[in-house]
């Protein structure tokens, strides 16, 4: 939801997703191209006050949006710097002779490229982005999927929302045994509902003369060709930035 | 008369669950008019609407559109759909595009229209129903009246001749409803048949003309809303009351406040009934005298 929220009210909301998609793309290649972790470190520092200053995200919202992602990272580069030793006599965790120096590289490459798809999806609502990929010419299929994956995410979040408020007022979950029960009696009601709101939309679809594929309209982005320049130009800057600091 | 815009005849449907959902249900709608379907829970209501939209086939009896039946091979169903639009009940059932103008946009693209004509009918339908503001907005973002309209506008693009809400009133609180009504007046003037299903006798008595009313799976009367005070057991049959209006309307008639030979038809509303009682000369009396 915050992701979500960002996305509806930063200053770039009306930006071209095409530039911000190409500015994001020429981040992730500057992340890769750093030669030192130090410079990975400085692309994702040069990303993170891009978005928070110039987009206008709150700072608080970023970090919270970046945590699970960061630990999920942390957790990630403490198992490259140990290593288990099984040699004398049992396994002992150690330090691995090239771990910091890996940890670095990779932590700090990792740290842009999370910077850089944050910029992306904290300045562009998922629709702008489905649109995107629409005209990048993605299988029909997988864009049909994630409209149906994002628009069902909030009816089924809600629908949660309700049943488990509904559980709680009738003390369903009062105790840890009755919290398991009404926890799968929620899970069966889901299931249920999942099937009764597919058919619904199948129906609904037949009634505005749907015969197969999910066709929609796309957003127009009247300064998009100048977008684009500005997002080329402050990407390749990344990018050279990336390859002279050393 | 000329031939009804729609027509059933003696419809029946049954769900593969056994229940019924029409038992020789006859209901026709004439071009331009609004119309109310009124009756209980489970009297069919929305069976019948899906039959409209061809959604439903009938089991026996015949759907005729514009004179002619309902064709139910593809390019039949095609041709029907894009005349007879169809509002369901729960806007979540039928909104699945994450954004307001990619869900409006989806009917016209349907259709086969080219994208300026798609973009110009968004844009319209968008405008007739107050929402151009959210058009780039996400569905999940709109309260619940704003749901409602972003589905009208999904079907107003289509360009409907018959527009066929299922409880539009359901859920929203008064401003809503009346923002809505303004709404359904705006299109009965651009020329679209309009039927509605309610609950609601004071709604359907006040905006309709033609009150159809459903029991069992059967339309059991059709009529004209203006008549409707004399058809008090066609009301009572399907456990509906009479209007409030009425009434008061003949309370006010009983105590002689009102003349026994109205001037003109009785009145359909509160401020009409009120209207017509200041038009009225009477003594004057303390209201406790009169209650």
């Amino acid at each position: 939801m915050l992701i979500e929220q960002a996305a509806y009210a930063n200053r770039w909301r009306p930006v071209s997703p095409a530039a911000k998609g190409l500015f994001a793309a020429n981040a992730l290649i500057a992340a890769f191209a750093a030669s030192t972790p130090s410079t990975a470190a400085i692309i994702a520092a040069v990303l993170m006050t891009v978005t928070v200053l110039g987009a206008g995200i709150a700072l608080l919202s970023y970090l919270r949006v970046s945590a699970p992602a960061l630990l999920f990272l942390a957790l990630g580069c403490l198992s490259l710097a140990f290593s288990i030793d099984v040699g004398n006599g049992g396994p002992v965790l150690q330090l691995a002779p090239t771990g910091w120096h890996k940890l670095a590289e990779v932590g700090a490459r990792s740290l842009g490229a999370l910077a850089a798809l944050l910029f992306l999806i904290l300045t562009t609502p998922l629709i702008d982005l489905i649109a995107l990929l629409r005209r990048l010419k993605t299988p029909e299929l997988l864009l049909e999927i994630m409209v149906l994956c994002y628009r069902m995410l909030f009816v089924f979040s809600v629908a949660i929302d309700e049943t488990l408020t509904a559980q709680s007022a009738r003390l369903g979950y009062a105790s840890p045994r009755l919290a398991m029960r009404s926890l799968g009696e929620l899970a069966a009601n889901l299931t249920l509902q999942v099937w009764q709101r597919a058919h619904a939309l199948h129906v609904a679809a037949q009634a505005r003369n749907n015969d197969g594929p999910l066709r929609f309209i796309e957003p127009v982005f009247p300064h998009a060709r100048r977008d684009c320049c500005i997002a080329a130009l402050a990407g390749s800057s990344l990018i050279a930035l990336a390859l002279v600091l050393r | 008369m000329s031939a009804p815009l729609l027509e059933l005849s003696q419809v029946s449907y049954r769900y593969p669950d056994g229940s019924v959902g029409l038992k020789d249900c006859s209901l026709a709608i004439q071009r331009g008019s609004r119309n109310v379907l009124i009756g209980a829970n489970g009297s069919g209501k929305t069976t019948l609407f899906q039959h409209c939209n061809a959604l439903l086939r009938p089991q026996s009896g015949a759907v005729r559109y514009a004179g002619s039946a309902v064709d139910y091979r593809r390019a039949g169903l095609h041709e029907l759909r894009s005349k007879v639009g169809m509002v369901f009940q729960n806007p979540d059932r039928q909104l699945f595009s994450a954004s307001v103008q990619e869900d409006v946009s989806f009917g016209p693209l349907n259709l086969g229209l080219d994208m300026a004509t798609v973009r110009q009918r968004v844009a319209g339908a968008l405008q007739a129903v107050g929402m151009q503001a959210q058009a780039d907005k996400a569905v999940h973002n709109l309260s619940f009246g704003q749901k409602k309209r972003v589905c009208i506008a999904g079907v107003l693009a289509m360009e409907p001749e018959l527009l066929i809400l299922d409880e539009p009133m359901a859920g929203l609180d008064y401003a809503m409803q009346t923002d809505l009504l303004t709404v359904l007046d705006g299109l009965h003037e651009r020329g679209i048949t309009l039927l509605v299903a309610t609950h609601d006798i004071d709604f359907a008595y006040r905006w309709a003309e033609r009150i159809h009313l459903m029991a069992d799976g059967r339309c059991t009367a059709s009529l004209n809303a203006q008549e409707l005070g004399d058809h008090s057991q066609a009301l009572a049959d399907i456990g509906l009351p009479q209007p409030e209006v009425i009434s008061l309307y003949r309370g006010l008639l009983a105590r002689g406040l009102l003349p026994a030979v109205p001037a003109g038809p009785a009145p359909r509303c509160a401020a009409s009934l009120l209207a017509m009682l200041a038009a009225t000369n009477h003594p004057k009396e303390s209201p406790c005298k009169i209650a």
